[in-house]
């Protein structure tokens, strides 16, 4: 599965950069978010409570930060499982664009998602992908004290995009 | 698999059933028909600490025409959908849907209220009741609140109904002599989730639609209404120039979703064939 996309925050990048570098920040703006932990500068640790539609499962997952440029983008590889509902595993790039009005983040992902969430799941699963990440960036702006600007716009676009 | 532990109780009332949800809040889920519920938790997707069985509360059940309303029940299964006579003199668009609904087994069991609580993008109910403007009736702890269908599904799996929230009833307009409508669904194999569907429904004045209403599911993450050909329909007589039009705008205007099976392209086609034969059958 890959999911794309691209939103307009209201906030310089630095700010932007700090909040996605920021564990507390990410624990209220990751849906679900349980538990978060940096291990060190490049590992983060997390547990999450995945809710969507007909799936209530908890993941626990780790993030290996790599490339990372600050103020301008990073890479990670991402792994999590859920028990018995399953695993996702994957790697995303995000990029800081500084724009007049705000920043843009522009994100690329690639996961592969087993078993029974793979199975029962996979009819909506690049769906369900697409609102947690609009949850978090909504979650997100608004933790920063920013908006999501012209978000109608931008989610226009990124959808044609995909 | 079997599911893992969790507590059952079967309420009496409306009110003992809102009462518990408030209790439990999360760790809650309410059975009825548990048509999807049951193979969730067989599987472990979701584990709730407590089923609240809403099947004896009889405010739920029924269908019955209230002043120029159908009330339809949330515990009213598809099969008593399918065999109402209520329903067929006025709301006949649903009779047409629900034999696209799986298959009987599970149409004997699931319900109207479970679908459109659930939300499924996939699913025939919601996607009929945006077509009928139908309205959804709604208990709370601080009482009843009406929405209509078209703002009752927000996002993929997502309603307006809060966590200690029960879909009581909907209440669809009585069908009127100048209404028309057409149902259409494309599946692999009858019984599948849709590929692509389509619930369409037209009142016509002297020879001119009157109103228009055009309701895809299995398109996008809700149920949604072509509302660009909508209103370029309303106020004309439908002839095959004009089907082509709209055929286009839909289109246009609907960001399609892919699933698993289906690409985001297929899905683009096939909405405008669906459309096309809906409203070639709804011609006068």
């Amino acid at each position: 599965m890959e999911l794309n996309g691209e939103q307009l925050i209201a906030a310089p990048v630095s700010r932007v950069w700090l909040g996605l570098n920021d564990v507390s920040i990410l624990h209220a703006s990751i849906p679900g978010c349980e538990e978060i932990e940096r291990i060190s500068d490049e590992e983060v640790r997390a547990k999450v409570m995945f809710k969507i539609g007909p799936v209530r499962a908890r993941f626990a997952g780790k993030l290996i930060l790599s490339d990372i440029v600050p103020d301008v983008s990073c890479s990670m590889a991402f792994e999590g499982t859920g028990g018995a509902a399953g695993f996702a595993k994957g790697k995303a790039r995000v990029e800081l664009i500084g724009t007049e009005s705000g920043t843009l983040v522009r994100y690329s992902t690639e996961a592969s998602i087993g078993g029974k969430l793979g199975q029962i799941g996979g009819r909506l699963i690049s769906a369900s992908a697409k609102k947690i990440a609009d949850d978090f960036f909504l979650a997100f702006a608004k933790e920063l004290g920013g908006e999501l600007i012209t978000l109608s716009d931008t989610k226009v676009e990124d959808k044609k995009e995909e | 698999m079997k599911a893992a532990a969790f507590d059952y109780v079967k309420a009496k009332s409306l009110i003992e059933a809102i009462a518990l949800l408030s209790e439990h809040g999360e760790d809650a889920r309410l059975i009825a028909g548990g048509q999807t519920l049951l193979a969730t938790l067989n599987l472990r997707l979701s584990e709730p600490s407590i089923l609240i069985d809403i099947t004896a509360v009889s405010e739920l059940k029924g269908i019955f025409v209230q002043g120029n309303m159908l009330r339809i029940g949330a515990l009213v299964t598809h099969t008593e959908i399918e065999s109402s006579d209520l329903i067929a003199q006025h709301a006949p668009l649903l009779k047409e849907a629900a034999p696209h609904i799986a298959h009987r087994a599970i149409r004997n069991l699931g319900t109207w209220g479970g679908s459109l609580a659930y939300g499924d993008p996939a699913a025939e109910w919601p996607a009929c009741s945006l077509a009928l403007d139908a309205i959804m009736v709604i208990q709370g702890p601080s009482g009843a609140r009406k929405v209509s269908a078209k703002d009752f599904f927000i996002d993929l799996y997502t309603t307006t109904l809060q966590v200690d929230e029960i879909l009581v009833a909907s209440e669809i307009p009585l069908a009127s002599s100048n209404q028309v409508h057409s149902f259409q669904e494309l599946a692999r194999r009858h019984g599948d989730y849709a590929a692509v569907g389509l619930a369409a429904m037209i009142r016509t004045d002297k020879g001119k639609v009157q109103t228009c209403r055009l309701a895809f599911f299995s398109v996008a993450a809700i149920p949604t209404m072509a509302s660009k050909a909508q209103a370029f329909i309303e106020g004309k007589s439908i002839d095959t120039a004009l089907i082509q039009r709209a055929v286009n705008l839909a289109r246009e205007e609907i960001e399609t979703l892919a699933d698993i099976t289906n690409s985001q392209e297929t899905k683009t086609h096939l909405l405008g064939v669906l459309l096309e034969r809906a409203l070639t059958k709804m011609m006068p």
